[in-house]
This record gives C-alpha cells, structure tokens and sequence, in this order.
C-alpha cells in the first residue's frame, strides 16, 4: 500500500500518476467514522434523522447538534468531522441570508448546495479572500429543503460532488441503511411513513439501542418549514415501531 | 485686456474661484405603468433631450429584462445605460447560477439593491419596474435614484411626474373625489389613461414629447404600440 500510494497524498492537491487524490479519499474514509444519518423525501416534506452516540453517561445529549437549520426552509444533517461542518454550515446560512437580502427570495436547494461544495473544493488553495481550509473538509452533508421546485434531498461529499437523492443515508451504517432505504422506499411515501422508516432504518444500524435522547429527528414542510421533533414525539414513534 | 487690468488687476490678484465638475447630465424623459390583474403597461416618451436641445426624437426607454418583466429608467442617460447593462449582467449570472429565470419580485429586489450599493455616488435615475408576478397578476414598483422601492398598481416618473401622477390617482386611485369607486382595470382604459397622461404633459414640458411606446406584458408575452406626440 505505502508504495503505491508513496507520496501522493502528502499534498492535497496532488493528483496521482493513477489520477486519484488521496487526501480527497481519505476525507471521504473520514465520513464512514462518523456517525449514520438519514434523510428522506416525500411529496409532503422532507425528513432527517441522526444518530447520537453518547459516549459517557456524564455527557448532555442535547448538547450534541448534527442537525441544524440553515435557513426556514431548509435544513442539514452532518456526518463526520463535526467540527468542520461549522465552517460549511456557517457560510450556506450567510449564502441564503445574503440571497433573501439580494433577491427577496428563498435560496434554492440546489443554489445552497452548489454554495457550499464551492467552499469545500476551496482547500488547499489561498487567494485574495485569504487562507483557505488547508485540507478537505471531513463532512458529508444532507441538505433537506424546500423551494420553487418542490422537496428536495440534496447530499454533498468532501469531494464537493453534490446529488439529489429520494432517500440517502451517510455515516458509519450507511451501508447497511442504505440498502434497508432502498427496499422500502416509494416515491407516493407520506411524511409519517417517512419517519417511520427513517427511525426503523436507524435502529437497525445503531449499536445502541435506539431511544428518544440518542437520536434526533427534524423536517421540512411546506405547513412547518424547518421544524425540530421534541423528544417526547420521537419516543413516540420509537415505541410504535 | 488693459482696460480689464484696470479695473480688477492681473489674474493673480483676482480671488480664488473653483470650477467644479457635474458628473450628471439631465436627459429628461417620462415614464408610466399601470397594472390590471392579468396584464400590465408600461409606456414612456421617446424624447431624449437636455436643455434646449434634442438628442432624438425616437428613444425607447422601456427596456427588456425577462420575458415577463420590463423597467422605464429616464433621468442621466448615460447612468440608465450603465444600469442597465449592470442589470442585465446580473440577470444573466443569476440564470446561470440557478437554472431559472428570475421572477419580478426577485428582480425588483435586486434592483433596489443595486441602487442602495451606490447610495453615495448614486445612479441619477428615475426607474418603473413593470411585471407579471408568481400569482400571473400585473405590478408595478416605483424606486427613488437610491433604492428606495414601493409596490403600486400604478405609477408615473421622470421629468413630468408632476403633471402625471396627480391625473393617474385622480382616475385609478380614485383620490380627491367624493362617492366615487376606482375603476376596474382594463387594458383599453390603461391604454386610454396613459395616452392621455403624456398627451398633457407634453404641452406643458419641453423635455416630454416627440411620441410613446406602449409595452404590454400579460402572460402570453409582449406587445408593443407606438403613438405620436407633439413635436415641437
């Protein structure tokens, strides 16, 4: 292994003689560390759901935010270096404030995700605007939104390629979840169902047991926009599962 | 020259006197917009002029900016132009970046925007934007040269607003009258009004005259009309 990938991935931006980027890849190795996210998109909105591994009893679980708001009509769920996403997250709200100030207008889905892949494909590269991310960004990310076109499920790798998907999954079990989303998707699926698969699908893949404090769930509606599920309402669904 | 030197002495003695540069020039030109729920007009003279002179007697000032939209700009001649080339940049950029036109709510933002970044070496620009918004109703929006913006079913600007304006909230508005109830809006009476509108103000302005271009937009696309009007 060393000698075929000897010294090509010491410089992020150094193809090797195969035409590959290591440090790309790695980042791409990097998000199936993380923890397994799910996003699915129905006719009715869009749901998203992450596990949370709570590794110490001492820790607050609230604490933990892989699912965040972007703007009111969209929402994103993160795998992988968390840390990172706070950069990516930052620059898609200030990307969609910025389109409501310009256009009096919501961001497209698409527009957003575009936005933020521009930023992840800046590493390595410093400019006028400064200093770039000196490596990828170890983040995958599930943009779930709503605009002119409808719901929409978009996923963006470290490699800044960005895709609309029916259903996705990221993270460590995304394998596995991926192929259970698969099976049970349809497109005609309502947003109740929705969850209800999400959650099956992730208790499926989780080590844990699943329960309302190590999972968190959200959507997005065209009633609701972004819209958090309290814990009590997960349990709820949990229990019925 | 020796006589001059006489009664104020050489240059050098004179006192200081500054010339100072206007970067704006004021071509006249007028412009009018009225909406009806399924269509809207847009119509300006095509007069292009400063001071006594006349420049042309044909200049459309309504320009094209999406299908479903159009903006009247008069005021500095060269600024409407620059504006406008700038706008259509944006336009195109925008189209290319998220694979869709723009509505004429987002353009009419964005045209406030614009002008608000020069709020302090402002375009010198009077703007009607007309269009056919998300719903396929007829609106219009009025800006002031600094980005201010207002959403109106009707709107005169530029050179004769004054002699405008008061006739079009007279007649649409149904202002200043007693027991009277506003029209309903048609495209005959539009057209009516701002024939009009611009017949009246071009006997009491020398910068409005020459002819209108009437633009209308609906949903099926647009239409133009001209109309003569005072040459002299």
């Amino acid at each position: 292994m060393f000698l075929t990938r000897s010294e090509y991935d010491r410089g992020v931006n150094t193809f090797s003689p195969e035409g590959r980027l290591f440090q790309v890849e790695y980042a791409i190795e990097a998000i199936k560390l993380g923890s397994t996210a799910i996003g699915i998109q129905t006719s009715e909105g869009v749901v998203l759901a992450v596990e949370k591994r709570i590794t110490s009893p001492l820790m607050i679980p609230s604490t933990i935010e892989k699912i965040v708001e972007i703007d009111s009509h969209i929402g994103c769920a993160v795998s992988g270096l968390v840390a990172d996403s706070r950069t990516l997250v930052d620059h898609a709200r200030v990307e969609c404030a910025n389109h409501w100030f310009v256009y009096n207008e919501n961001m497209k889905v698409e527009s957003v995700a575009q936005a933020v892949s521009n930023l992840a494909i800046r590493f390595g590269d410093s400019d006028d605007d400064g200093p770039a991310m000196s490596r990828p960004f170890g983040v995958a990310m599930l943009f779930a939104g709503l605009d002119k076109s409808g719901t929409q499920l978009y996923h963006m790798d470290p490699s800044g390629t960005f895709l609309e998907f029916g259903a996705k999954a990221i993270g460590s079990g995304s394998e596995g979840a991926q192929q259970s989303l698969q099976e049970s998707y349809h497109k005609s699926m309502t947003l109740q169902e929705a969850l209800k698969i999400a959650l099956t699908v992730l208790k499926q893949v989780m080590e844990e047991k699943v329960s309302g404090s190590n999972v968190e769930v959200a959507a997005v509606t065209p009633e609701k926009g972004f819209h958090r599920y309290p814990q009590d309402e997960v349990e709820a669904i949990i229990s019925g599962l | 020259m020796a006589l001059e030197m006489m009664m104020s002495g050489p240059d050098y003695m004179r006192d200081p006197r500054k010339h100072q540069f206007s970067p704006y020039a004021n071509n006249g030109g007028t412009s009018v917009a009225i909406a009806g729920d399924d269509f809207v007009m847009i119509a300006s003279d095509t007069r292009l002029s400063r001071g006594f002179n006349i420049f042309s007697r044909e200049q459309d000032k309504v320009f094209p900016l999406t299908p479903k939209t159009m903006m009247a700009s008069s005021g500095c001649w060269a600024d409407v132009l620059t504006l406008n080339k700038v706008l259509q940049a944006r336009l195109t950029m925008y189209s290319h970046e998220h694979h869709d036109m723009m509505s004429t709510t987002a353009v009419a933002q964005l045209l406030s925007t614009m002008l608000y970044w020069r709020r302090f070496f402002p375009y010198y620009v009077s703007n009607i934007l007309a269009g056919i918004d998300e719903e396929g109703k007829g609106v219009v929006y009025h800006y002031d040269p600094v980005g201010h913006m207002e959403k109106l079913t009707f709107s005169a600007t530029g050179e004769s607003v004054s002699q405008i304006q008061p006739l079009l909230d007279n007649q649409i508005g149904g202002l200043n009258m007693l027991g009277v109830k506003p029209p309903t809006m048609t495209k005959d009476l539009a057209r009516q009004l701002i024939h009009d509108a611009f017949v009246s103000a071009a006997e009491r302005d020398i910068n409005t005259g020459d002819g209108i271009i009437i633009h209308t937009i609906t949903k099926d696309g647009k239409t133009e009309e001209t109309v003569k009007l005072r040459r002299d």
